[in-house]
């Protein structure tokens, strides 16, 4: 009877360092949850620097002005070019939902002053000939991916979790991302995607991020193509945050206004 | 020296020549490799190539690999249109490609516009099954011009699928497996054709070296059989073939050594070797049969020596001026023959030091007989000779006569003589390769490529509508021409934009008005279709542009006619301040023809000049010297003229030809004055050297020729028609050489009095 008990409460205290165990090592799944889960302002507003450069060096240059609206059903986003001189008040306005609808698109051109709308099939294409996807620029769902904490390391002296996520998608357009998310603010440092032969394609870095009006903003971040030997670098600035834009920024008409 | 010094050093030379030869057999067995990417043929740091290289990579320009789907009942059913699916899909899964360098109707995208806006999708992902939906695909393509008729054929039965790869990740192994991976999808009433510079590249790779190596043998054979026909001797024969045999392997045995690769070129060292090699071996059994038959007591050993005593100083300079020949090769831009002349002229050298050393030692080691049965009718043969030589004599306004018909025939030809960059034309017009290129020709626009490269000094000049007007012009022109099938630009693109931002009305397919507005639709174009598509066309500063024209043939013929067209735009490009450059395999291959044509031209005119000097300091006269040149000058003469009258157009192989034209035609005129001026110096009386030359140098070179020029007719058979080609001018060229040298040669000899000494001279008047 003794040994019984015995064994019984050596069970029961191994049980419970399980648990302490679980309580104080996250999941990946719950790591990635967080940082879908970090809260951002209802609407933002800035200037967007856009750097292309190819191989050969050789740069492209775009300076845009953005809005964005979070809605309920979806996110809005309204983009006017502000150079080169050539696209001067082009725009371009991009409604997403979250229902999983196709993402609706306009471009104005002032050359034509007309609006069209354009439709696209993939979320896979590139932004403006870009390193980034559409998909790579939105929020992608943590149900979407199964996560794996691989490891913790510091990268520039900054603590983070690991995180490996499959696609549960069988076409993805990657077959792996990982993820380096800082502990202390659950921000994505770094990231690498894999093709789907499982071979680094690209990388991305947060290079410049700040708090504004309370919500951590990225700044800086640049994609590279590593099997392309293309890069894009995005900057923005004189962000705001929370000026409620009114709905009515996101129209046709709007975009024929040039800002 | 008695007789068993001689044997020993006999076993010396013999022995050391076979650890020479397997020390050689081993490097070849170690370090020989065969190089088969054709890039590797062009100099690198030609101007023309370097910028095409460059070039190649700003526009991710490649040479595609085309598969072509036949479907006699029309190309829109859901069978073919999923091999379609299946084989983009499958050909973007291979490491070789990149997947924005497969494209087919299935991965294509469909700008169409309508009313409200603009819509970007694929013609279909999920094969349609019912008649409705096939029939929409049919409709959507017939609308689109960067599809129809560049991936749809017109008459709708054939698809192309275009996988774009670059040359240097082209092996053996992969050829044939693209090859059986393209055939597998045969069946169910679809036809599979392969087509492309790859796999032309590929095919002429394999089958020219693979002719060859299927050759060579037959040739040693017959050259064998006529040799023991000639020599009655079978150690005669077997000595002579043996010791080409090793100069061959010497030669190749250092290429190894020396781990340079053995290209496509090299394969013709055997011929040169064989042909200039054996004669080597023939002038030495004649001129011991000579000796043997003049002699009362047949003694091996004295005849040998005798033989390399009289011999030595011929061969030496027949060998050094077909040296010079071959090393004048090394003036050539391209290292492939660079290698080609020292190596070859490294295989005579051998050939040469063997036949003075191996031919008499295995003469002394294994013994010889002489000519067999060549005694009984020697009077009836020099009485012949001898007739022979006074009718040359006699009717010598004949000759010249004749002769200046030939040079002014030749002359002529040698006006039409054309290079050729083609590497289809290498092939039977009736070949798989030929039949499948001019098929998918006859149903798009073309199979070869050259790309024309914009470059202007100021950026976003490539907007400005003007400028762009004027490659679409340039386009439309050379379009018109028959071997043009259709050209794509970044003209195309914008058309293509404004009318789709139009309502897709007809009369808004053209170049827009405004600067910004060609900006902005590029800008469009980037945020909605495949951006990768324009890099192929424009760069990121707008002052570099690359226009494809889809050609219908890879011949020279084609590449200047289209060329010529786009240099008549040159002054209009020039005063908008844009250059015009050309890029591309096949641009490249043009080039790298123009430049083996101007090197062998360079080549000739060197060695002739080089031989003349040499063979006036030999015998030490200027007369003699120009005399002498006389055989390879008309040898060289007739045989660029005969390729110009028959239209053969020169090429890596046929520009070669002329180092053997002058290797042996010098060699028979340099036995022929040496052996004439020692007849002389017995007999003085010019008429008699001249019979006694005719009879022993005059039977050597007509054996030599007989022996090299049936073995090389056996090319005639050969499956590869490049190797027939060759075949037939060593041959031709065998010919003239020996034509020439008993003929003109002689006759000038004569009329001119070389190596008269002047009191019989006057003795002769």
């Amino acid at each position: 009877m003794r040994k019984v008990n015995l064994i019984f409460v050596m069970v029961l205290i191994f049980g419970l360092l399980q648990m302490q165990e679980a309580k104080a090592q996250l999941s990946g799944a719950q790591i990635m949850q967080k940082v879908y889960d970090q809260p951002s302002g209802k609407d933002l507003q800035g200037e967007l620097t856009m750097t292309l450069e190819n191989k050969q060096g050789e740069q492209r240059v775009r300076k845009l002005k953005q809005y964005i609206l979070k809605e309920a059903q979806g996110e809005k986003k309204i983009m006017f070019f502000m150079s080169p001189a050539d696209v001067k008040g082009t725009s371009f306005m991009n409604w997403s939902y979250t229902n999983g609808q196709d993402d609706d698109q306009w471009i104005y051109l002032p050359a034509l002053k007309r609006t069209k709308r354009i439709s696209s099939e993939g979320k896979g294409d590139y932004f403006m000939g870009s390193d980034f996807t559409y998909d790579d620029l939105g929020d992608r769902h943590p149900d979407e991916d199964n996560h794996k904490l691989l490891r913790e390391e510091n990268v520039n002296g900054k603590a983070c979790y690991v995180v490996e996520s499959t696609p549960k998608e069988e076409d993805y357009m990657y077959s792996k991302t990982i993820t380096w998310v800082m502990k202390d603010n659950y921000i994505g440092l770094k990231r690498e995607f894999y093709d789907e032969d499982g071979k680094l394609l690209k990388t991305l870095s947060i290079n410049k991020y700040e708090k504004i009006s309370g919500f951590w903003t990225i700044l800086e971040t640049e994609m590279k193509n590593v099997q392309k030997d293309h890069k894009t670098k995005m900057v923005f600035g004189n962000v705001l945050i929370n000026q409620n834009i009114p709905a009515t920024k996101f129209t046709e008409r709007s975009m024929t206004l040039g800002q | 020296m008695n007789k068993n010094q001689s044997k020993t050093i006999s076993w010396i030379v013999i022995l050391s020549s076979l650890v020479i030869t397997f020390f050689f057999l081993y490097q070849m067995k170690e370090n020989a490799y065969m190089e088969t990417d054709l890039d590797e043929y062009m100099p690198k740091e030609h101007p023309a190539f370097v910028y095409s290289d460059k070039a190649e990579e700003w526009f991710h320009i490649k040479d595609g690999i085309l598969i072509a789907i036949e479907n006699k009942n029309g190309i829109y059913n859901s069978g073919s249109l999923q091999k379609i699916k299946d084989m983009t899909k499958q050909l973007q899964d291979m490491n070789e490609f990149d997947d924005n360098d497969v494209t087919s109707l299935y991965s294509a995208d469909n700008i169409t516009g309508s009313a409200d806006g603009m819509e970007v999708e694929s013609f279909y992902s999920k094969v349609p099954k019912s008649e409705e939906k096939l029939k929409e695909i049919q409709a959507k393509v017939k609308t689109n011009d960067m599809v129809f008729g560049r991936l749809i054929s017109e008459d709708e039965t054939v698809a192309l699928v275009v996988a774009g790869m670059n040359d240097s990740t082209f092996t053996e192994e992969f050829y044939n497996q693209i090859l059986e991976f393209a055939h597998s999808f045969e069946g169910d009433g679809d036809k599979i054709y392969v087509a492309g510079r790859p796999i032309v590249e590929g095919t002429m790779g394999l089958l020219g070296p693979a002719d060859m190596k299927r050759m060579v043998p037959i040739v040693l054979i017959v050259i064998a059989l006529v040799l023991y026909f000639l020599t009655r001797s079978v150690r005669a024969t077997t000595a002579t073939l043996f010791s080409v045999f090793l100069s061959t392997i010497w030669a190749f045995g250092l290429m190894a050594w020396l781990k340079v690769p053995i290209y496509s070129v090299s394969t013709m060292m055997p011929v040169m070797l064989i042909a200039i090699g054996v004669a080597y071996g023939i002038y030495f059994y004649n001129h011991l049969n000579e000796f043997l038959s003049i002699g009362n007591k047949p003694n091996l050993s004295e005849g040998v020596k005798n033989t390399i005593k009289i011999l030595w100083k011929p061969l030496a300079m027949a060998a050094f001026t077909t040296l010079i020949g071959f090393l004048s090769l090394l003036t050539s831009q391209v290292y492939p023959i660079k290698y080609f002349g020292i190596f070859t002229a490294f295989g005579i050298l051998v050939a040469f030091v063997l036949a003075l050393a191996f031919l008499p030692a295995s003469v002394i080691l294994f013994g010889y007989s002489g000519k067999k049965g060549k005694t009984d009718n020697s009077n009836t043969v020099s009485n012949k000779i001898q007739k022979l030589t006074d009718k040359i004599l006699e009717k010598k306004n004949i000759t010249y006569i004749t002769l200046a018909f030939i040079v002014i025939i030749s002359l002529y030809g040698i006006s039409k003589v054309w290079i050729n960059s083609s590497f289809l034309d290498k092939f039977e017009t009736d070949s798989d390769i030929v039949l499948t290129d001019n098929f998918v020709n006859s149903k798009f626009g073309g199979t070869s490529t050259l790309n024309v490269i914009l470059e202007s000094t100021e950026s976003n000049a490539f907007k400005n509508p003007e400028n762009l007007s004027l490659i679409d012009r340039m386009q439309t022109e050379t379009e018109k021409l028959p071997k043009v099938g259709n050209s794509f630009a970044l003209s195309d693109y914008l058309k293509r934009m404004n009318k789709v931002m139009n309502e897709d009305k007809a009369e808004f397919y053209a170049i827009p008005e405004s600067s910004d507005m060609v900006a902005q639709y590029l800008l469009l174009y980037e945020m909605s279709g495949d951006p990768e598509n324009l890099t192929k066309v424009v760069n990121y500063d707008y002052n570099r542009s690359n226009v494809t024209f889809q050609l219908k043939g890879d011949d020279s013929k084609t590449i200047n006619e289209a060329m010529a067209v786009i240099k008549s735009y040159e002054d209009d490009f020039k005063a908008k301040g844009i250059e015009i450059k050309y890029a591309g395999s096949g641009y490249k291959a043009l080039v790298f023809t123009d430049l083996i044509l101007e090197g062998q031209i360079y080549s000739i005119v060197m060695s002739l000049v080089m031989v003349f000097i040499l063979l006036s300091l030999m015998f030490k006269s200027i007369k003699v010297g120009l005399i002498g040149s006389v055989p390879i000058v008309i040898t060289a003469l007739i045989s660029f003229g005969v390729m110009g009258l028959l239209d053969i157009p020169l090429s890596t192989t046929t520009a070669l030809l002329s180092s053997i034209a002058i290797g042996i035609g010098i060699d028979y005129a340099i036995h022929f004055l040496e052996n004439y001026k020692l007849n002389l110096l017995q007999t003085s009386n010019p008429v008699y050297a001249l019979y006694a030359t005719m009879g022993i140098t005059g039977r050597a070179i007509l054996y030599n020729a007989i022996v090299v020029i049936s073995g090389f007719l056996v090319l005639l058979f050969s499956v590869f028609p490049p190797n027939r080609t060759l075949g037939a001018l060593v041959s031709m060229n065998m010919f003239t050489s020996l034509i020439g040298t008993l003929s003109i040669m002689m006759i000038l000899s004569y009329t001119f009095k070389i190596f008269s000494i002047k009191n019989h001279t006057s003795a002769n008047k």
